[in-house]
């Protein structure tokens, strides 16, 4: 829980706080912007250090003049806890009930501070969450139909997200364009969190001095500019309503091109110049004390020789960063590639969830459905899985009706748990990287498998064998997924091949992870499937990934070991385990993949086409 | 006035730049409500929510009733005021689709993202024109009828074309060149800058504008009953909607109440094709089979001959 610190006092007059870094002066400055103008209620910072959510928070919360704590959102935000608030009292001999706004909009229409909501990782959002945030940032009025309540008004809630560059992309484009303020921040990662708050006191000063400001041609027109012709109208919105607030912040009449820049500058739009002098040296102007921020230090990275002539020039396009791309074979989200802008998903290409603003359209009423975490509640059915606080309050609410002596609670009352749609499936895959060659692309067979995963909205367990980059090349890597569609998942089919194969340690893990799940979700998993990609030889005995020595000769230990291991596997419960080989056909020892699907119970599946023949009727070359 | 209660403020709709396809069906849609209500696609950003609100300000001076996606099914249908059972009073609390009624449309944001349940619902009451609520003790069968008004992104999703089929019109959100984008921008913050500006000229100009649209629309509504529509427009449409391969006879209806809207909001006395060519797209677009909801040169091209033979 987040809970503000003591308000400063005004700085005494003359004096002046210590200055901080310049992305400290960038990230308070357009905090104080969002506090200050409502139609910037969105804020999504892009990796920020963790331990830095909750100072920012606080600073936040202090520019807003919010004294109780924030109301935090994630994956099991549900529309209950967002939309009304249902109160319990009790009045005499009777329980009485009111429902009202809830905390995410009962500052709508009121004097005083408004709500700050603070969601420290945009990506684990709950969908109930994601949805409060496409209905209300950026919105002129936020309609709520809510389990009895009505309410219309304009939204006054700030949001602060945080939110990793490299899954950004991940996320419904519908929802990123509504946060109006979108910076990268992991340059702010050595700050110390208590510097955060030294400029609090000069701009809260300021901002209780803002008169209202004109945005000239010249700065629409530098604000095109700057984003390009393809940005999206909120956007150019955003950045124009930027500057118009740091020109009323300095306490200019008009915002110009220059506040287009520095506005472009604070969100860590590429290609923008640092100013060449000191907004500081210019000496204080009214309503503007200490104007942190307008002042920054040159960023050293951009105050290279030619910056004053990047900045009349548009840079290459909405978020497109300066550096060059990635090595190519880096498939996935790449951090050095997405970072340093403030439209990270434009610069990444990743398979998106379909529909992410939608709740599961999957879910079958099987065991399932009593295991999955509770997100909200229902008329109970039957007598499984009650929720009783409910189903209390479902019965207070008809006491009088009822006129009983006692509180009554009848079967017309019970309410039972509504639950998230857990995965009932999971996708296990091996896949041993040095058994592919340049002529042969495994993605073919692998895909009905993906495509079974997809569908069934399966969990996605990913073992690698073998792979250039592994970190430890005696061990096989391991990751989960939430679905295949993790980017992750692409990256490491792309992966190329080292030189071990260690490939009894990567069946070893697939037993391991096949018994861990069914331990922890055991009725509710349904259906799981072990795809093995490889052509069974291992160079590397369990006990050598197991201890990480080596030593002598290995001989055919590494391939014995896998034997061994698929065997523990084939003696799992077959009823809810199904395994599949893709053979690879690479010889001389083309019978290890049948051995190793023999020890399984796998179904062994061609993964290389047959050989083309050519005109004289011999294979061609592959 | 275009401002609406809880600090509110909408745009005007005199003073929304661009999306001219949009404003007419809208209008269309207020001049003849038979028309069924209009389906706006559009990709973030196109003011597409901004507009319909700023409609129904201009031409009911109030919001329209709205139906947010996480609305619950006891505001959708109606049920009882939990305070005042409490107290231990029975009061019935009107449901959304009732309001509706009252006003004579039903806005839905993001009508895309509406759970199933609730457009089965929906679907229901549009289809029969009854209400019929048994449940949590209400036992009540009404008559309704209102146009449904959606907004929607293509980007997250489809909709069933059971659904699709109950808009009467459907529009998609058109891309804004340079100046339009520029003037678009140039409005917003003018209006946001005048809200600030006490007496502002430019407020009293936009809703004098406001005003003479909507005269405008009621006389429309006013005359629309008595334009005739000839049996070469009927066939025309029949024929029209046979070579788009429309499914169903509601597009060729829906086209020709579309079609005497615009000749009444233009003055005609009689509907001619051209005012048939104009709203066809927006008729049949949503009504073929595998259709993207695009309406291109080849679309153009298929009925082209039809109306230079008249």
């Amino acid at each position: 829980m987040v809970t503000p610190p003591p308000r400063d006092a005004p700085p005494p007059q003359g004096s002046r706080a210590p200055e901080p870094d310049e992305p400290v002066l960038r990230l308070t400055r357009l905090l104080a912007c969002s506090a200050i103008e409502p139609r910037l209620a969105g804020v999504l910072l892009f990796d920020l250090e963790p331990h830095l959510i909750d100072p920012v928070a606080h600073l936040f919360a202090e520019l807003l003049g919010i004294t109780g704590p924030p109301l935090m959102l994630g994956a099991q935000t549900r529309d209950e806890d967002l939309w009304t608030r249902t109160r319990l009292r009790q009045d005499g001999g009777q329980v009485s009930v009111s429902t009202g706004p809830g905390p995410l909009i009962e500052a709508d229409g009121r004097d005083g501070p408004p709500q700050l909501v603070v969601v420290p990782e945009l990506t684990r959002l709950s969908v109930a969450g994601m949805r409060a945030a496409v209905q209300l940032l950026g919105s002129d009025v936020a309609v709520v139909e809510h389990t009895g309540l009505r309410h219309i008004a304009r939204p006054r809630a700030r949001w602060l997200a945080v939110c990793g560059s490299a899954e950004a992309a991940q996320l419904s484009p519908h929802l990123l364009d509504r946060f109006a303020l979108r910076v990268p921040m992991a340059e702010l990662r050595g700050a110390r969190p208590r510097r955060l708050l030294t400029a609090v006191p000069a701009l809260r000063h300021a901002t209780e001095h803002i008169a209202p400001v004109s945005v000239s041609n010249d700065a629409l027109g530098r604000v095109r500019t700057l984003l390009g012709p393809e940005a999206g109208i909120r956007r150019e919105l955003a950045l124009a309503r930027l500057a118009r607030t740091l020109a009323a912040l300095d306490g200019d009449r008009a915002a110009e091109a220059r506040h287009a820049d520095e506005a472009a500058r604070l969100i860590g739009l590429p290609g923008v110049a640092a100013p060449k002098t000191r907004a500081l040296e210019r000496g204080p102007s009214s309503g503007s004390s200490g104007r942190p921020g307008a002042g920054d230090r040159p960023d050293t990275d951009r105050d290279v020789p030619g910056a004053g002539r990047e900045a009349e020039e548009r840079p290459g396009g909405p978020g497109r960063p300066l550096e060059g791309p990635g090595p190519e074979e880096q498939v996935g989200a790449d951090p050095a590639v997405v970072r340093d802008t403030p439209f990270p998903e434009d610069a990444v290409s990743v398979l998106r969830d379909f529909a992410p603003l939608r709740n599961l359209w999957q879910r079958t009423m099987g065991p399932a459905a009593a295991r999955g975490a509770v997100v909200g509640s229902r008329r109970a059915e039957d007598l499984r899985d009650l929720a009783y606080v409910p189903t209390v309050r479902e019965a207070a609410v008809h006491q009088r009706v009822r006129q009983t002596a006692r509180f009554t609670v009848t079967p017309a009352d019970l309410r039972s748990h509504l639950r998230a749609g857990a995965s009932e499936r999971l996708l296990v895959l091996l896949l041993d990287h040095t058994c592919r060659d340049a002529a042969w692309d495994w993605t073919h067979a692998l895909t009905p498998f993906l495509q079974w995963a997809y569908t069934g909205r399966a969990a996605a367990q990913v073992i690698e064998v073998g792979g250039a980059d592994a970190a430890d090349e005696l061990k096989a890597q391991s990751f989960s997924a939430r679905n295949v569609l993790d980017p992750r998942v692409l990256t490491a089919l792309e992966r190329p091949a080292g030189r071990a194969t260690p490939l009894a340690h990567g069946v070893h893990e697939a037993g391991r992870v096949l018994r861990a799940a069914f331990r922890q979700h055991g009725n509710a998993l349904v259906e799981a499937w072990l795809v093995v990609v490889t052509d069974g030889r291992g160079n590397v005995p369990l006990t050598v990934s197991q201890s990480g020595r080596l030593a002598g000769q290995v001989g055919a230990e590494g391939v014995e070991d896998a034997l061994g291991a698929a065997e523990r596997i084939g003696a799992m419960d077959r009823t809810r385990v199904r395994t599949a080989v893709v053979d690879p056909a690479r010889e001389p020892y083309g019978d290890l993949p049948f051995r190793l699907a023999a020890a399984l119970g796998a179904t062994v599946v061609t993964g290389r086409p047959a050989p083309e023949t050519d005109d004289t009727g011999e294979p061609g070359e592959r | 006035m275009s401002h609406a209660a809880g600090g509110v403020h909408i745009l005007p709709y005199s003073r929304v730049v661009g999306q001219d396809e949009l404003k007419l069906a809208l209008e269309l849609n207020h001049v003849v409500p038979r028309i069924g209500g209009v389906l706006m696609a559009g990709s973030r950003g196109t003011a597409k929510s901004t507009l319909v609100r700023a409609f129904a300000l201009m031409a009911h001076g109030e919001l329209p009733v709205t139906l947010p996606i996480n609305a619950t099914d006891d505001r959708v249908l109606g049920g009882w005021e939990l305070d005042a059972l409490i107290r231990g009073e029975a009061r019935p609390q009107q449901g959304l689709l009732e309001d509706a009624a009252l006003s004579g449309m039903l806005y839905i944001d993001e009508v895309n993202l509406l759970e199933d349940h609730l457009i089965n619902v929906i679907l229901d009451v549009v289809s029969t024109g009854v209400l019929s609520v048994q449940r949590e003790g209400l036992a009540t069968a009404k008559h309704l009828a209102f146009g449904l008004v959606g907004t929607m992104n293509p980007e997250e999703g489809g909709l069933r074309p059971q659904l699709l089929d109950r808009f009467g019109l459907m529009v998609a959100a058109e891309h804004l060149d340079v100046d339009a984008r520029q003037r678009l921008i140039r409005t917003v913050l003018d209006f946001e800058e005048e809200l600030a500006v006490a007496g502002s000229e430019w407020l009293a100009v936009a809703e004098r504008d406001d005003a003479a649209i909507r005269a405008r629309l009621e006389e429309a509504r006013q005359r629309v009953r008595h334009i005739p529509v000839p049996d070469t427009v009927v066939r025309l449409c029949a024929q029209a909607a046979e070579r788009m391969d429309a499914v169903g006879q509601r597009g060729e209806i829906v086209a020709t109440l579309a079609a005497r809207a615009l000749a009444a909001r233009e003055g005609a006395d009689l509907v001619e094709p051209r005012h048939l060519q104009r709203v066809l797209p927006m008729a049949l677009r949503h009504r073929r089979p595998e259709s993207s909801f695009e309406w291109g040169f080849e679309d153009e091209d298929r009925v082209k001959d039809l109306f230079e033979t008249v």
